[in-house]
């Protein structure tokens, strides 16, 4: 079927920038005088034809017939609306190819001749096959562009049976470059079309694969910071088309307002004044416009003039001590102290305690209490494994995601100048290549310079010098020298059963009562229940797992009024496995007979104190002194001492001295204990040697500790209370302690001084002679000898 | 009336541009006692303008609207009726073995009257 009526003369519409394909609708915008001419020229005929043609050269307003490619579409204008004087809108209809013979007229609108110029039938295989191999490329490529098209459009693709129309289909709808939509018009058969299509559908196919690859990274890439910012962006829009003020400036007016309410430092009031006008002048998209805002935060929300008021009462002070914790004399005494001092002068620095001792005997709760006596806020912290010094002093702001230090932190959360501030396990404070956090503490805790303390990402001075600094440490070993030098150590050395047993009483079993919401007269603990529960189920200094298991006592005893119980419960000993569990500790027995070459030692380590024992045997053929056991350097030390006074008297006790040449000597001391303090053990291990070397078993009811010097002088040693405590824990009766230990005999409960016989020893000949009982008389003799 | 079966153009805009290069009138068909009645649409259509084509069943109602007042109204403001060229295509049930064919031109109408001969 072919329109054609042969050769024509038509106007002539050129096109900048696209082709008319036959059969294909186009909406088309006619503003050019030249054009206008031509349509109005056109719409002036009975059949409204033209011919359209596109311009080889988009930017020639007046196109002459060089200007033209020699193809182009007969059409019928469709439809026609005129918008302006100067503008119409057209749809025009392509009816057939024609092929522009030459241009008729130039003025005022171009005219051409034309002759149609129809593709010839082909039906060739070869056609077929292309042509179905373009409807499965133009499916894949409409799938790729718009997935979320339904599949009757590919349907619909292969219902076009007339392969040319399916090719200016395809060509009208992929957006082709001009050449290319003109090329597809002036393909000379179907097979031509077709494979051109082939071409560009392949050529878009890889396009589109490789659009929606790049769309899906570039998805993945974007991070949550142009994220903000585009919702930032598009906030705003929202607000301005609302009438809203623009937000940024808001926040900054707010900023403002609250600087100057704060009447910070001068230095202070000016670096923040330099910082808000920064922002000002920032977009809120810009990536430092976030970090300045959230500094400026941090600066606005900083206690710079703030301080809670001290509560000077002594009086009052006194009652909330003593109502928070048992005894505890010695720290309570020096907070009183410093209240007192304070009281006269305001401006008195406070001490910077460390309060030293094993876990759960009441650090943490003291600093709390401490708090509260004197009206301040508390903070912790811990500095446990802290090695980074930037974590006290924060980073730069220049580092992403920078923030203030914990001390700064902690001055924040506690929203005054002037907290308590308890810095934990500062005995645990690492070190290595980011930096000495000792150092840094150093200056946190020292008065001359934490007046104006400078955290990193502040950048500006704080005041920390009327900070109530606590530290705690479960040793001493580990702080640094500098470090513990400038604080004051307050031990907290560890209760015996006696003061466990009061301290339940009066603070643990009603806290803990209030706990499972139980009243005093609904659940009761005897003392024997709770020596139970301390002997059975516990094994420590403090009190937390005896807090812990009366806790579970009274949410068993809670759970019987849940049942319906109604009368009171008295929680008997005998109560305490069904409630409890099986008994987690045998009761701490001492060996009932030694063996020659044991002793009894006492050790001081974290937790407390300990019952250890000290084995030596010979080693027949062996030489020299093997010591086993985790110890350091320092009871190898003693361990040698020892040796050497054995041996350097060896006559005088009576031992043979071909047991030295033909044996070594091997010393054990169990890894179970680890003391912390490793002199102490040295009176132990000579009179393990010398009850060895003797053949004499030592008493089994009687534990020592002391320090030997190789002359035989008993030194004085730490630790004396836990030691003592853990003694008669495990049922000794009689302690060996250096004389100069005599000292720390008031600071013992006194049922601990009622129970156990005390021996002060001067010298080693003192201690086997309380030790051993078949080298009483050598040993004395030697001594006065 | 039932959905139209064909591929709602919305689906996919650039469809709509497919076309046929004349237009189509519209149409009513008519039952008869005695046969078929057809109504073209053919207002400002010229009688010597219009071809009607009778093959078996196939009727066949071709031509050309021009625009009869081309020349004397000046410039259009706005155009929305189609020109030149329609054809509209009816295929009827075969049930004629020798077709009796009228037509009739009645206020820009074609009547077609389609009856056993
Ligand atoms: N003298 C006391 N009087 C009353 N309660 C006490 C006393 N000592 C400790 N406690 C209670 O024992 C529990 C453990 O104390 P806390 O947590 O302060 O121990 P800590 O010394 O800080 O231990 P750690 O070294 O493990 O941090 C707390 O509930 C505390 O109230
Ligand atoms: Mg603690």
């Amino acid at each position: 079927m072919s329109n054609s009526e042969d050769v024509q003369v038509l106007p002539l519409l050129p096109l900048k920038n696209s082709v008319l394909f036959p059969n294909l609708l186009m909406p088309l915008s006619v503003g050019r005088p030249s054009s206008r001419a031509a349509v109005e020229a056109v719409l002036a005929t009975e059949g409204k034809e033209m011919v359209i043609v596109a311009q080889r050269d988009s930017s020639k307003e007046e196109p002459q017939f060089e200007d033209l490619y020699n193809i182009g579409t007969r059409a019928i204008i469709k439809k026609m609306a005129r918008q302006s004087e100067n503008h119409m809108e057209l749809i025009v209809l392509g009816v057939e190819r024609v092929v522009i013979l030459r241009l008729e007229q130039s003025q005022p609108y171009l005219t051409a001749r034309v002759r149609p110029y129809p593709l010839p039938d082909e039906k060739t295989p070869e056609v077929q096959a292309l042509h179905r191999a373009v409807i499965e490329l133009a499916g894949r490529a409409i799938q790729l562009a718009q997935p979320s098209l339904p599949v009757e459009v590919s349907q619909f693709l292969s219902s076009t049976d007339d392969p040319v129309r399916l090719a200016y289909l395809l060509g009208s709808m992929m957006s082709l470059e001009l050449s290319k939509e003109q090329a597809l018009l002036e393909a000379a058969t179907p097979g031509e079309a077709l494979r051109m299509m082939h071409k560009f559908l392949t050529n878009e196919i890889q396009v589109l694969e490789l659009r929606n690859k790049i769309a899906s990274e570039a998805q993945s890439e974007m991070t949550k910071q142009q994220r903000e910012y585009f919702l930032r962006q598009q906030l705003r829009a929202i607000q301005q088309e609302l009438g809203e003020k623009d937000p940024q400036q808001a926040e900054v007016e707010m900023l403002r307002e609250r600087l100057e309410k704060l009447q910070l430092p001068e230095e202070v009031a000016k670096e923040a004044q330099r910082e808000l006008s920064r922002l000002e002048r920032l977009p809120p998209g810009a990536p430092d416009y976030q970090v300045i805002r959230t500094y400026l935060d941090y600066v606005v929300e900083l206690p710079w003039n703030t301080t809670t008021e001290d509560n000077l009462d002594l009086a009052r002070a006194r009652q909330v001590l003593d109502e928070d914790h048992f005894d505890l004399k010695e720290v309570k005494e020096r907070i009183l102290e410093h209240l007192g001092v304070l009281k006269l002068n305001p401006e008195a620095k406070a001490p910077i305690l460390c309060f030293f001792g094993p876990p759960g005997v009441g650090k943490t709760s003291l600093g709390q209490s401490i708090a509260r006596a004197l009206g301040r806020k508390f903070e912790r912290m811990s500095l446990g494994g802290l090695h980074d010094e930037a974590e006290l002093r924060g980073h730069r702001r220049t580092y992403i995601g920078a923030m203030p230090g914990r001390i700064i932190q902690a001055i924040r959360r506690g929203g005054s100048k002037n907290p308590v501030l308890m810095l934990d396990e500062v005995d645990k404070l690492g070190r290595d290549f980011r930096g000495d956090p000792a150092a840094a503490l150093l200056e946190i805790l020292d008065p001359e310079q934490n007046k104006s303390f400078r955290d990193n990402y502040l950048d500006l001075p704080f005041d920390l010098s009327q900070v109530f600094f606590i530290t705690t440490a479960n040793t001493l070993d580990t702080i640094p020298r500098p470090l513990l030098d400038r604080m004051e150590v307050l031990r907290l050395p560890g209760y015996s059963e006696e003061e466990k047993i009061q301290i339940a009483n009066r603070y643990l079993i009603p806290r803990q009562l209030k706990e499972a919401g139980l009243t005093p007269e609904q659940c009761s603990f005897s003392d024997d229940t709770l020596r139970t529960i301390i002997s059975r189920y516990t094994r420590e200094a403090g009190l937390r797992q005896l807090e812990r298991n009366i806790g579970r006592v009274a949410r068993k005893v809670a759970l019987r009024y849940a049942e319906g119980k109604t009368e009171p419960v008295a929680v008997r000993p005998d109560d305490l496995p069904e409630m409890l569990g099986p008994y987690v500790f045998s009761k701490e027995e001492l060996r009932k007979e030694l063996p020659p070459g044991v002793a009894t030692g006492l050790a001081w380590t974290e937790t407390g104190g300990d019952v250890l024992y000290v084995e030596a045997t010979l080693l027949p053929g062996g030489k020299g002194l093997t010591i086993t056991g985790q110890l350091g350097e320092v009871m190898q030390e003693s361990a040698r001492a020892a040796q050497s006074y054995i041996w350097s008297h060896a006559e005088e006790f009576g031992i043979d001295a071909a047991v030295f040449k033909d044996s070594g000597l091997h010393i054990h001391v169990p890894a179970g204990a680890i003391p912390k303090d490793g002199p102490s053990a040295g009176i132990t291990m000579a009179t393990a040697m010398a009850s060895l070397y003797m053949q004499a078993p030592a008493r089994p009811d009687t534990a020592m500790t002391g320090e030997i010097t190789l002359t035989g002088l008993v030194l004085p040693v730490g630790g004396i209370k836990e030691k003592v405590l853990a003694a008669r824990r495990a049922g000794v009766t009689r302690i060996i302690l250096p004389r100069a230990n005599e000292k720390d005999l008031p600071d013992l409960p006194d049922e601990v001084r009622r129970d156990i016989e005390f021996i002060f020893a001067e010298r080693i000949e003192d201690v086997l002679a309380a030790a051993v009982p078949a080298l009483a008389e050598k040993a004395q003799a030697l001594k006065t000898g | 009336m039932d959905r139209p079966k064909q591929l709602p153009a919305f689906f996919f805009p650039s469809l709509q541009s497919e076309e046929r290069t004349y237009w189509r009138p519209s149409v009513d068909v008519y039952r008869t006692p005695n046969g078929w009645l057809l109504k073209f649409d053919l207002a400002g259509v010229r009688p010597e303008d219009v071809h009607v084509e009778v093959q078996g069943c196939l009727i066949r109602v071709s031509g050309v609207r021009r625009d009869l007042l081309a020349e004397e109204a000046g410039s259009y403001y706005s155009m929305e009726i189609s020109y030149n060229r329609f054809e509209r295509t009816i295929s009827l049930p075969c049930e004629f073995a020798n077709p009796h064919v009228s037509l009739e031109g009645r206020d820009g109408i074609l009547i077609v009257r389609v009856s056993e001969g």
